[in-house]
């Protein structure tokens, strides 16, 4: 009996004295956090409205789309666009979300936060967040299509691997007027390269849109003393609007 | 003569009622190879999303008055080249130089500020 004892006591022992014990660190992720701004150079002027200087390889459908396109950048820039996000035309609405990844092309410097299980983009264009859930979770879509999608994330190596499904296909891919469908799979491969640049390389799979992947690299300049201010695009002329508008006598 | 202040007015006309248009951008509203330059009496700032609008009142070689708009990038940006939302008030003297808009309307995307013999930078700083 007495050596029952001493055998249960030795099993119960060494793991209680194992919870006790400092485990393995968890394995430091690189630091990612800080303000970032769009970088361009004479060579990459095409960052102003497209993730490439060459013709992404659009399907029937997608050409279709794009015709319908106006866009108020790039070589079709129009004076009447029909940009969801920057219309030009008369009484058109816009300050539609750019959504992913369109929102990097906006021309405002975004806000990396990193927490446990957790990476956040606040961007300075219209305050919108990007959640970019690093815990293991698998991809959430019970919202539906959505401007952003659902974004996972993964350290691999210095790394972080983001990869967004669920997104609506009411946004526009750059500011070019590249169209897309709800079938759009983006995969960000975010690292820093140095202690003043991240690197982004975005690859855009869209099956009924594009005839193959697709993609970009872009990179960001960290900014040490800018903040990330209050820039509400609905802030100027649809606020006008609105107060015509509720200034009309109801029926 | 009479023709063209009628011309002026209407150009006007078309420009107050468009501000909606002008103040929603895009590159295509500007001519970047119509520089032009237009001195007078600020009436307005608007320093608000997503561009900031001056407005002032331009007098002509024969005195006439007409209205210019100029248009600026976004607040976020101004401030960290160093303005606020007081960099202009109404009675400063101020002098742009800036793309023409192709609509023809008095309008312009600004690429030089001057107030009050002052040039404002547009320059965004570290």
């Amino acid at each position: 009996m007495r050596s029952l004892f001493a055998l249960a006591a030795a099993l119960a022992v060494p793991a209680f004295l194992f919870a006790q014990q400092p485990g393995p660190a968890p394995a430091a992720v690189p630091n990612i956090s800080g303000v970032w701004n769009l970088r361009s150079s004479p060579e990459t002027r095409y960052l102003s409205y497209a993730f490439t200087r060459e013709e992404p390889p659009m399907t029937a459908w997608a050409q279709e789309r794009f015709k319908a396109t106006k866009p108020s950048f790039g070589p079709r820039a129009v004076a009447d666009s029909n940009d969801p996000v920057n219309p030009t035309t008369v009484n058109a609405v816009g300050c539609f979300p750019p959504g992913t990844p369109r929102i990097y092309l906006q021309p405002f410097p975004m806000e990396i936060i990193q927490t446990p299980g957790r990476v956040l983009m606040v961007f300075e264009f219209n305050h919108f967040i990007r959640q970019i859930w690093t815990d293991g979770r698998p991809h959430n879509t019970d919202l539906g299509a959505t401007w952003f999608g659902d974004s996972t994330g993964q350290w691999q190596g210095n790394t972080l691997v983001v990869d967004t499904i669920g997104l609506n296909d009411k946004t526009w891919i750059d500011r070019a007027g590249h169209p897309h469908s709800d079938a759009l799979h983006v995969v960000e491969r975010i690292l820093r390269v140095d202690q003043n640049t991240l690197q982004i390389d975005i690859n855009i799979e869209d099956p009924k849109a594009y005839t193959k992947p697709w993609g970009g690299q872009i990179k960001f300049q960290l900014r040490p003393k800018w903040n990330v201010t209050e820039m509400v695009c609905e802030d100027n002329v649809n606020f006008d609007e609105f107060l015509k508008n509720e200034a009309k006598p109801q029926n | 003569m009479k023709n063209s202040l009628m011309f002026v007015t209407l150009i006007a006309s078309f420009l107050l009622t468009q501000s909606r248009v002008l103040a929603h951008h895009g590159s295509a509203g500007y001519n970047n190879k119509d520089l032009v330059t237009v001195t007078g009496t600020a009436t307005e700032f608007q320093f608000v999303n997503p561009h900031c609008i001056i407005s002032l009142n331009v007098k002509d070689v024969k005195g006439q008055v007409q209205k210019w708009q100029g248009e600026l990038t976004s607040p976020n940006h101004l401030v960290r080249a160093g303005w606020n939302a007081h960099s202009i008030k109404e009675g400063d003297q101020v002098t742009l130089t800036g793309w023409r808009a192709t609509s023809g309307a008095p309008a312009l995307r600004i690429t030089k500020t001057t107030v009050n013999g002052q040039e404002l930078k547009t320059e965004v700083g570290d």
